[in-house]
């Protein structure tokens, strides 16, 4: 049962057995409101080894990584590292069935790919790809990238989104760095 | 003083304005600042919701390349600080991870040490430049302006090994902005998160935490937001004008980075030297009032 702790450990999420339910992480938290079960509430079922609900919450891809929890933990506890172990198990494992944050994961994924072929992010593409990639019906796809489009437009007048992407000459070398994670984090 | 410049994809495309006047205030500092060349994405935030290791492994190259040139690295974004600061933190912790990263960064002939310190623009300009220099400098004090400090996240959270300043109540910024002669008024939501990182899939959250920032700035009689966080500038001014239209009401809040205000106050060309043309909420009372250049330009 337990053995979920120890996978959220080995992924980042040090200090997770002090915790004593104080409470303090949820209480800071900017975005709780919106959470189905608050930071404090993650943590206890991480202990719990309650991996499916944690892993399909809603929480995991609300957390918006600010670190207020992990600065005010009177245990020292690493709860942003926590939820960012517990967003690549998540990832990793294909939970992506939040039907309210279908763009979550698309987000990430194709983040990573962006910079993984070009060295560096390029934002009107991240934009696309992250709507193209999401989980959400091609309706709700295509009204997003419409209602963005003169956001897009406005920003482009002001000299502010570049045609084309910056191709770095040592793309390669980024894209073995993500190829050598991938092959060590695999073995693992 | 000679730093390596990492300027982050942000400062290429929507953030342009940070870095024209980041460039503009050094080089007006008289500060020696080179860009590291081809360097590449820091990860941001996906490489950590991604592997631990990639958000390592990825600041390190950057990291690597500032070690040859022998120089610290002055980031102006704060993910990217924090990436960098942290790929050196690990770096130093263990042999342990230092193989562990020699294996991450195999076939690409990166080699990282940790031996060059990683600091983020605030704590260049309050640490290593100073406020006297920058009092010094001064051409156009910003006496009247009213303005309030906003920190976000990054530049204080986590405060890993070494931060440059507190992380409830930071005041980095509001010593820079007195120096300038402007006012800096009491601010709760300093270091409340702008919800910038959950932009692109939870619209709604960012649209309410920006908005929380921007109406009590506005009730507070701010002329304009501070900022020093490409991400906090983007959710803040860019996305103003939307956060207007889901709320139902106008706000009008100008977002400056504190490179522009700085500039602004050492008398710097307010378009061509600081970009203030690309700011979306115009700031165009606060230039007509405290720039001498873009009087004379006008007429």
């Amino acid at each position: 049962m337990t053995d979920f702790r120890s996978e959220v450990i080995a992924a980042g999420g040090e200090g997770i057995t002090a915790c004593y339910q104080c409470g303090t992480c949820s209480g800071g938290c900017p975005t709780v409101s919106a959470m189905d079960y608050t930071p404090r509430q993650i943590i206890r079922m991480v202990n719990l080894g309650m991996r499916d609900r944690v892993l399909s919450s809603r929480t995991i891809w609300l957390c918006a990584t600010c670190y207020q929890c992990q600065v005010r933990c009177p245990r020292e506890v690493k709860i942003t590292e926590v939820m960012a172990a517990l967003k690549s198990i998540a990832m990793r494992e294909g939970y992506n069935s939040h039907v309210a944050r279908p763009r979550a994961v698309s987000f990430y994924r194709s983040f990573n790919e962006i910079v993984s072929n070009l060295g560096r992010q390029f934002e009107p593409l991240l934009l696309m790809k992250t709507a193209l990639g999401s989980r959400e019906g091609i309706t709700s796809k295509l009204g997003y990238l419409l209602r963005s489009a003169p956001f897009g437009i406005a920003l482009m007048k002001k000299g502010k989104l570049p045609f084309r992407p910056e191709k770095i000459s040592g793309r390669d070398e980024v894209r073995r760095i993500f190829e050598n994670v991938a092959r060590m984090e695999a073995g693992e | 003083m000679s730093y390596a410049y990492y300027p982050g994809c942000s400062l290429e495309a929507t953030a342009k304005e940070y870095d024209i006047s980041f460039r503009s205030v050094f080089t007006a500092l008289g500060v020696d600042y080179q860009e590291i060349e081809d360097w590449s994405c820091c990860g941001a935030s996906a490489a950590h919701a991604t592997s631990r290791l990639l958000s390592v492994a990825l600041p390190a190259r950057d990291l690597g390349k500032a070690e040859a040139m022998g120089r610290d690295v002055v980031a102006p974004c704060p993910a990217c600080y924090q990436n960098l600061k942290h790929a050196r933190e690990f770096v130093l912790e263990s042999e342990e991870n230092r193989e562990k990263l020699r294996r991450a960064l195999e076939g690409t002939g990166v080699k990282v040490e940790g031996s060059v310190k990683v600091k983020h623009v605030l704590e260049v300009l309050l640490k290593d430049i100073g406020i006297e220099k920058i009092a010094e400098k001064v051409a156009e004090p910003l006496e009247g302006l009213r303005v309030v400090p906003y920190y976000g996240c990054y530049i204080v959270r986590p405060p890993g090994r070494e931060s440059f300043d507190d992380v409830e109540n930071p005041t980095s910024m509001d010593r820079i902005i007195q120096a300038l002669g402007a006012t800096v008024l009491p601010f709760t939501r300093k270091t409340r998160c702008c919800g910038a990182p959950v932009m692109m899939s939870q619209e709604e959250e960012m649209h309410r935490l920006s908005y929380e920032i921007i109406k009590e700035a506005r009730e507070a009689g701010a002329q304009a937001i501070v900022v020093a966080c490409p991400m906090c500038h983007f959710s803040l001014d860019a996305k103003q004008p939307e956060i207007e239209s889901h709320m139902g009401e106008q706000l009008g809040v100008p977002v400056l980075y504190i490179t522009q205000l700085i500039g602004l106050a050492l008398g710097l060309d307010p378009y061509a030297e600081l970009g203030m043309d690309k700011n979306m909420v115009a700031p165009d009372e606060i230039i007509r009032k405290y720039s001498k250049k873009a009087v004379k330009a006008k007429a």
